[in-house]
C-alpha cells in the first residue's frame, strides 16, 4: 500500500541540501565502484612494457570502434599507466580508499534521505558522513601526490573537486545543525 | 501536511536503478578505453560481461518497480505543489525515461547478440543467442544503443533538475520518493 507522510515538512535548507547529498552520493558510489573494478583489472598488467605483445588492431574492428590505428596501439600501452607510475603500495591503497568511499557514499545517501524526510538527527549524521568523505578525499589526495605524474594527472583534479564539494556540503550541514539547535534552545528558553 | 508517498519498494528500486545507470555510464566510458579484445588482450571480458549483466538485471528491476508503482499508486501531489499542467509534464518525463531505459538496454543486448560474443548471466546461466553473428546488425544496434544512452543521460538530467527544483522549493513533492 502507499505510504502516508503525516508529519510537517522539515526546514527548507534540509530539503535542498538533502536532495543534493543524495544525488552526489549516488554519483560518488558509482564512481568508487568503477575505480574498484578498474584497479582490480588493470592495477597489475600481465606483462611488463618490454614484453608486451603487439596490440591486435584489425581494420574491421577499428572501423566498428571508430578508432585509428595509433589510438588502438595506444589503448594497449595506456593500460601500463597505473603500473608505471605507481609504487607497490598504491593498488592496495587505492582499492581501500575506493571501498571506504563506496561505503561512505551509500551512508551519505541515507543521510540525505533523512534530511529531506526531516529527522532531528539528520543534520548531525550528514555532518559526520560528509566530514568523513572530505577527510577521505584528503587521504586520497595525499596518497596520489606521493605517486608519479601519470596517476596524478589521472586523479588529482577529480579528488580536489570532490573534496570541495564534500567540504561545502559538510559546512552547510554544520550551519543547519547549529541553526536548528539554537532555534530549539530559544523555543525552550524562559521568556 | 499529509502526502501520499511512493511505496518503500519503489523507492529502493528507484535508487538501485539510479546507481546502476550511473555505474553503467562511468564504467562504459572507461572500458571502451581498454585494448581491443584479442588472444593476448582479454581485459575487456570482465567489464563487458558485468555491463551486460547489470543491463539485463536493470530491465528486470525496472519491470518490478513499475509493477510495484502501479499496484501502490500514490495520489498526485496537491495542486499548490504541482500544477496539473506540470504534473502532466512530469508523467511524460517518467514515461520517456522508462521507454529510453528499455530501448537502451534492449539495443545493447541485441548488439551483443549479433556480435557473436555470448552472454553468461552473472556467470551462471548461458543466455541463448537471439541473433547470429552479423556485423551490419551489430553496428546498427550498437549505434542505437549509443544514441539512446546519450538521450537517456539528457532525460536523466531533466528528471534530476525537476527533483532538485521541488527539493529547493520544499513543497513536499520530493518527499514522496525520499522518505525513511
Amino acid at each position: 500500500m502507499a505510504v502516508t507522510l503525516n508529519k510537517t515538512a522539515g526546514p527548507g535548507w534540509a530539503s535542498g541540501l538533502g536532495a543534493v547529498v543524495v544525488l552526489l552520493g549516488v554519483l560518488l558510489a558509482a564512481w568508487h565502484g568503477n575505480e574498484w573494478m578498474k584497479l582490480a583489472i588493470v592495477g597489475v598488467p600481465p606483462w611488463s612494457l618490454a614484453q608486451m605483445p603487439d596490440a591486435d588492431c584489425e581494420a574491421d574492428e577499428l572501423e566498428e570502434e571508430g578508432l585509428t590505428l595509433a589510438e588502438c596501439r595506444q589503448l594497449a600501452l595506456s593500460m601500463h599507466d597505473i603500473s608505471i607510475s605507481a609504487p607497490d603500495w598504491f593498488p592496495a591503497f587505492h582499492i581501500a580508499v575506493s571501498a571506504a568511499g563506496l561505503l561512505l557514499a551509500l551512508l551519505s545517501v541515507f543521510a540525505g534521505v533523512a534530511l529531506v524526510d526531516y529527522r532531528q538527527w539528520a543534520a548531525a549524521t550528514a555532518l559526520t558522513t560528509l566530514g568523513a568523505l572530505a577527510v577521505l578525499d584528503v587521504v586520497s589526495f595525499v596518497g596520489v601526490v606521493m605517486v608519479g605524474p601519470l596517476i596524478r594527472q589521472m586523479y588529482l583534479w577529480s579528488i580536489l573537486l570532490w573534496f570541495f564539494i564534500h567540504l561545502s556540503m559538510a559546512v552547510a550541514a554544520l550551519a543547519g545543525y547549529r541553526n536548528e539547535r539554537e532555534a530549539r534552545r530559544s523555543w525552550h528558553a524562559p521568556e | 501536511m499529509r502526502t501520499k508517498a511512493y511505496n518503500k519498494t519503489v523507492g529502493i528500486l528507484h535508487w538501485l536503478l539510479a546507481l546502476s545507470i550511473f555505474f553503467l555510464f562511468i564504467s562504459s566510458w572507461w572500458m571502451l578505453g581498454l585494448p581491443l579484445a584479442s588472444e593476448n588482450f582479454q581485459l575487456r571480458a570482465f567489464p563487458f560481461q558485468l555491463h551486460k549483466n547489470i543491463g539485463i538485471t536493470l530491465v528486470v528491476v525496472l519491470a518490478v518497480m513499475l509493477y510495484a508503482r502501479f499496484r501502490h499508486r500514490p495520489e498526485p501531489p496537491p495542486p499548490e505543489a504541482l500544477s496539473p499542467r506540470i504534473y502532466k509534464l512530469a508523467v511524460l518525463d517518467h514515461v520517456v525515461l522508462y521507454a529510453v531505459i528499455l530501448a537502451c538496454c534492449v539495443s545493447g543486448y541485441l548488439s551483443s547478440s549479433y556480435s557473436g560474443w555470448g552472454t553468461e548471466l552473472w556467470w551462471l546461466v548461458e543466455l541463448p543467442y537471439w541473433g547470429y553473428e552479423n556485423e551490419e546488425l551489430n553496428v546498427l544496434y550498437s549505434d542505437i544503443h549509443l544514441w539512446t544512452c546519450w538521450i537517456l543521460l539528457a532525460v536523466v538530467a531533466v528528471h534530476v533538475s525537476g527533483a532538485l527544483y521541488h527539493a529547493f522549493r520544499n513543497d513536499g513533492v520530493i518527499r514522496r520518493m525520499l522518505h525513511l
